[in-house]
């Protein structure tokens, strides 16, 4: 492995040329310095038709918008997406700019050479002299870095970019990859963006009420039994589910097997307290979980293939016995949009969405009915991000709809005393307050689509017009 | 028969549109102290527009008006209130005066609802719960305890008397003993202490300032398993002992213990636990 610690002198040495697939990895989320200084090199250098495979971008990395601008990106490949890249290929976007995945759909292509990366620049906390790595320790700890593992071992070229340069590094997160290079630079990224400090329970009493609702449909599904396995996301009302939930566990002494995803604070606390065996995590929300994973040999960093592949026998998400996700828009098919908003702007995409909810035993989706002044529930989704014959349960404030293709649930909430309706009702019972929506889309061009986690296309994106 | 009664400003229309969401009983729609000034008109023409469109048949809706010292206010409060259907209103800074202004802006008999936050009301309290169209009190210990100079407290020293007051003259004329809000949100554990306090005096329900409060509100004011239990055992014992007089495990069971057991029974039927 050969160090360097000149950017410049690190891409000159690199067999760069037009066409190529370049990957990053989102783990320093909004706080990223490495993009933009390899995507800043590469303009000046004159590179074009590039192909680049980031697995989520955000609004902070602008070095991808320069390229966009000059033309100079053919394609992007990533899961998730907001900010000006995304408003700007909503806009301009060409024929096939976009292919947005999943975060085991990536791991999946990746491994098995559809995506086929020339160089990976992964931004990397702490590397040592072999190329071992970790995103535990030095400035822009990050904790896990599960997003980037299939990139370092199936990229033809394998770049490591740190600020935190040791000599040795007993507990790599990378096993058995030659690296062949590291850059070692001043600052890899604004520790500040890194962990956002926004993963907080909601207290929104709407919020309240919906998790609320999840809880009581969880418990009343027999689901917190010993053993059980459980995700939820970072978001306030999901996490609102998992305290309830913990109070639950709690009182009839229940302990779960395993919690995944992307880890919290409030996971790691059930961790401590002995609620919960396991956390496999693919992604360190904030600071707590980053130390938990230092110190926790329960607390398992785990790669995208491990957590979410559909080809490995073995992800995490095959197990899951519950998973909580947010939505956007939801269709009386239960299909499910995180992806655009109603005017066709990226607003985000699936993440671990679909790979979730095609895989976990129970999926539910929490959200408010009425949002602004708009439904929810709608007779169509504008863009499909998840299957609704993924999607299981549908909590809102005002009733809780489960799909009719899970009968078994049905029948088990039979005699409940939840507010069961179908879909079709909660859509008139929001158009009560909002009357029906006009269709206010018109759909242009298309530019990208939207995989599913196995490479089948389930939605098209199109320009804004 | 109300457990909780959860105030939510007239002027937001998050939270006009979701009142019934939050499982409260019973709410009450401000046009007072929660709306400025300069927002009155508003949340007067937004809450008729709602109400207009939307019925319900829980919660119990009430709107609290603006107090007879602000005429102007009021009268237009009332005027803005016509045929609407609601529960009734919720008279702010209750007092025999009051009432009599407030009678001649009425169209026609509605409930009210008076809050007793005033030193003086508490020297005619009972007379105002004998007032036909009184349905019940609400404590407003807030603008009390400020016009007393006095720091509220989670133990509630400072209220105990004006706790009391209001629900023995509440329980003399039969109508709700409603319990103040508890105004540090946040804090779960005062806010459990604080209705204890409240339902062990006697109040009948409390009122809150924050939806996410109404869950335990209701929680502890719902009748408890043991508490229906020994009220079915009064109701059976007294179907049994035609003189409505007699002893039960060692204590003397009369009239208004065996009439509480059946209001109790009702409560828990009307609330689903029984």
């Amino acid at each position: 492995m050969k160090k360097y610690t000149n950017l410049t002198k690190l891409l000159n040495d690199l067999p760069l040329k037009d066409g190529m697939n370049l990957s990053f990895h989102h783990h320093l989320r909004n706080g990223d310095g490495v993009i933009n200084l390899v995507l800043e090199q590469i303009e000046i250098l004159g590179y074009k038709d590039l192909l680049l495979s980031p697995s989520a971008i955000f609004p902070s990395y602008t070095g991808i918008l320069k390229l966009l601008q000059q033309d100079r990106v053919k394609h992007i490949t990533t899961n998730y997406l907001n900010g000006p890249v995304a408003n700007f290929l909503a806009q301009h976007g060409k024929p096939s700019s976009l292919k947005m995945q999943t975060h085991g759909g990536r791991a999946r292509a990746i491994i098995e050479s559809e995506n086929k990366i020339d160089i990976a620049f992964i931004a990397a906390p702490c590397v040592d002299h072999k190329g071992r790595v970790s995103g535990l320790y030095g400035p822009s700890a990050c904790g896990s870095l599960g997003y980037a593992m299939e990139d370092l071992k199936h990229a033809s070229v394998k770049i490591l970019i740190t600020d935190h340069y040791v000599e040795h590094l007993d507990d790599s997160q990378v096993k058995d990859v030659d690296i062949d290079a590291v850059l070692v630079l001043d600052s890899i990224g604004d520790a500040r963006g890194i962990v956002s400090g926004t993963t907080t329970i909601t207290s929104d009493p709407i919020g309240v009420m919906i998790a609320k609702n999840a809880s009581k449909l969880i418990e009343t599904l027999g689901l917190i039994k010993p053993g059980f396995t459980f995700q939820s996301g970072a978001g306030g009302v999901s996490l609102r589910v998992t305290d309830f939930l913990k109070s639950y566990m709690e009182k009839h002494n229940i302990k779960a097997s395993y919690f995944s995803g992307g880890i919290t604070k409030y996971h790691v606390e059930m961790l401590e307290k002995g609620l919960v065996e396991k956390l496999y995590d693919v992604q360190c929300f904030d600071l707590d979980a980053i130390q938990s994973l230092k110190r926790n040999p329960q607390h398992y960093a785990i790669s995208a293939n491990d957590y979410a592949n559909p080809s490995n026998p073995n992800r995490v998400t095959k197990g899951l016995d519950i998973v909580i996700l947010g939505a956007t828009e939801v269709d009386i098919n239960f299909n499910v949009n995180v992806t655009t908003d109603s005017y066709n702007t990226i607003i985000g995409g699936s993440g671990g969405h679909a790979d979730t909810a095609s895989d976990a035993f129970v999926s539910i989706i929490v959200s408010p009915l009425l949002k602004a002044r708009t439904s929810v529930v709608k007779e169509h989704v504008n863009t499909i991000t998840t299957s609704g014959k993924h999607i299981d349960c549908i909590v809102t404030e005002r009733g809780i709809a489960i799909n009719p293709l899970r009968q078994d649930l049905l029948e088990k909430l039979k005699h409940s005393s939840l507010d069961i309706v179908s879909i079709e009702t909660l859509m008139e019972r929001a158009y009560s307050y909002t009357g029906v929506p006009e269709s206010t889309t018109y759909k242009g061009k298309p530019f990208g689509v939207v995989e599913d986690r196995d490479g089948t296309t389930i939605d098209t994106l199109h320009k804004k017009e | 028969m109300s457990r909780s009664y959860l105030f939510i400003p007239g002027d937001v229309p998050r939270m006009l549109q979701n009142l019934d969401v939050f499982e409260a009983d019973a709410v009450i729609i401000d046009f007072e102290d929660s709306v400025a000034e300069h927002e009155k008109d508003e949340a007067r023409n937004l809450t008729r527009t709602f109400l207009k469109r939307h019925n319900f048949d829980t919660p119990s809706i009430y709107v609290r008006i603006n107090s007879t010292d602000v005429f102007e206010h009021c009268q237009k409060d009332i005027q803005a209130l016509e045929d609407l259907p609601i529960e009734g209103i919720v008279l702010p800074k209750a007092s025999l005066a009051s009432l009599k202004v407030l009678e001649k802006l009425l169209p026609r008999p509605i409930n009210i609802i008076g809050i007793l936050e005033t030193p003086e009301v508490f020297f005619e309290v009972l007379t105002l719960a004998k007032y036909p169209w009184m349905k019940g009190f609400i404590l407003g210990a807030e603008d009390l305890t400020k016009t007393l100079n006095i720091s509220r407290t989670v133990a509630g020293s400072e209220l105990l008397y004006a706790r009391s007051q209001m629900i023995f003259a509440a329980a003399a004329a039969s109508i709700e003993a409603i319990d103040t809000p508890y105004t540090d949100v946040k804090n779960i554990p005062g806010l459990i202490t604080d209705i204890q306090t409240s339902k062990a005096l006697g109040a009948t329900a409390k009122a809150s300032i924050h939806p996410n409060h109404v869950r335990y509100i209701n929680e502890y004011f719902t009748p408890s398993q043991v508490e229906i239990n020994e009220a079915k055992r009064i109701v059976v014992m007294a179907e049994k002992n035609a003189s409505m007089r007699f002893s039960l495990d060692g204590k003397m069971i009369d009239k208004p213990v065996i009439e509480r057991a059946h209001n109790l029974l009702e409560k828990a039927k009307k609330y689903g636990v029984l």
